[in-house]
């Protein structure tokens, strides 16, 4: 036996090789153990009686990498399609045992601490209505302050528990057509204050006829959110906001565009990452979580769309997404 | 005569916050700590509202919903859910189960609580 042939019998994957001719000629003793089988069932068909029946039928309907679950186990299946078919099989249990595990920790801590936070804030919001008697102008300054902070609090769970759902792959629920038009103006009115506040200048133009999209709208709704809390956040005093919806044959497209800091070239690409603040911004705000743009793109690719961005920094950013359009 | 409102709650500092400031816009208070005690009074005190925690020690608030829904002498009171679960799936039970209203505790001020409280009876 050559090293290469112990290697390959030995190797903690399961391996699978279909040649050229896509007859599969290789089949190693992990693979065997995965799919519950034995090498003379399987080795020497070919690609069309695989897809028909036995263990790797319902791997083979496209070779995208996927999961299956065989006697109980959870095995992730790559392909690697170059001069015939390599497929390795992973045996990932564990792993997803341990992310499951991960995931309800982090929701059930959120909420319980959300029962103690809803005290501190009861609480302090009937300070600040006098509900425990007149307070003077200078407590009345903190305890604003202890509340706003609370409610940064409250955001910050709010964005755990998102993404423990989000990570549970559970996430968008009961997807409906929805006009993208009307959600977008809703939420600019909800921003109406904040970006007075800061004399930024919000406008929203539309184009296209069908403005629908088949979205769970509680969902997209988040995203907007959080795309023009930022323009807000991150945005010059006297800015503006420009928000667009257009749509071609396919998709519908939302672009919010800001005359803000813009994000560093050198860190533009994990821009989408959990956790992640850009160095300039973290600088002129300390308030950011860093989870709305991860958890907009876990949103949009759970909508089966996709979300990226153009920035120059000092100059500003736009956001985009596009989701595809309601079929009619 | 005064509307009484039944709080079942397992958290004393948020059961008590509540019910000064319900006590404070004259409303009559009955409290109840968990969702036997509280099913127990919605039979016995007939209250003009219930607001109904749903994480309970023993039976849950949704468990307490259904037996009060099931339950023709008291079916018709109204509920108010106060809960700090508050994901679509457990907002969709809840009024499916026939909550007038779901509150998330964390995103509602005790005033904003009240004026739910104001509609509903209205």
């Amino acid at each position: 036996m050559t090293k290469e042939k112990n290697i390959i019998t030995n190797f903690i994957d399961g391996i699978l090789f279909l040649d050229e001719k896509e007859e599969l000629v290789l089949v190693n003793k992990k693979a065997e153990k995965f799919l519950n089988t034995s090498k003379k069932n399987i080795l020497g068909k070919n690609l069309e009686e695989l897809k028909k029946t036995g263990p790797l039928k319902e791997m083979l309907t496209n070779f995208s990498k996927k999961e299956v679950t065989i006697n109980g186990k959870t095995i992730e299946a790559s392909f690697i399609n170059k001069k015939g078919l390599l497929i390795i099989l992973r045996d990932i249990t564990k792993e997803k045992m341990v992310k499951q595990m991960r995931n309800e920790f982090v929701s059930i801590v959120a909420h319980q601490l959300r029962t103690p936070i809803s005290s501190i804030k009861w609480t302090l919001k009937m300070f600040l209505e006098e509900s425990f008697g007149k307070i003077n102008k200078e407590q009345e300054k903190y305890l604003e302050k202890v509340y706003t902070v609370n409610e940064k609090m409250v955001e910050l769970i709010n964005d755990l528990l998102n993404i423990s759902r989000i990570e549970e792959g559970r996430y968008v629920y009961k997807p409906t057509a929805t006009n993208l038009a009307s959600l977008i103006e809703e939420n600019i009115k909800q921003f109406k204050e904040k970006a007075k506040e800061k004399e930024i200048n919000i406008s929203f133009k539309k184009e296209g006829s069908c403005l629908e999209a088949v979205v769970d709208p509680e969902k997209i709704k988040l995203v907007l959110q959080n795309l023009i809390d930022n323009a807000i956040k991150y945005n010059d005093k006297g800015g503006s906001i420009l928000i667009k919806l257009t749509s071609d044959k396919k998709n519908l497209t939302v672009s919010v565009k800001d005359t803000g800091l813009g994000i560093p070239k050198e860190q533009q690409k994990k821009i989408f990452s959990k956790f992640f603040r850009a160095k300039n911004v973290m600088k002129s705000d300390s308030e950011g979580s860093g989870l709305g743009l991860y958890i907009n793109k876990e949103i949009i690719k759970a909508h089966k769309g996709k979300i990226w961005f153009q920035s120059v920094e000092n100059k500003g950013t736009t956001f985009f997404f596009s989701l595809p359009l309601a079929k009619k | 005569m005064a509307k009484r409102i039944l709080i079942i709650e397992d958290d004393q500092f948020l059961r008590e916050l509540i019910s000064k400031k319900l006590t404070a816009k004259d409303y009559e208070v009955i409290q109840a700590g968990d969702g036997e005690e509280g099913f127990e009074k919605v039979k016995k005190e007939k209250p003009d509202l219930l607001l109904l925690d749903l994480m309970l020690p023993g039976i849950d608030g949704f468990k307490v919903l259904e037996k009060i829904k099931a339950d023709s002498e008291i079916a018709k009171t109204p509920v108010i859910i106060l809960s700090n679960l508050g994901q679509k799936e457990d907002i969709d039970k809840g009024m499916n189960l026939g909550a007038q209203d779901f509150l998330i505790k964390a995103h509602f001020t005790p005033n904003q609580i009240i004026e739910k409280v104001n509609i509903t009876l209205s």
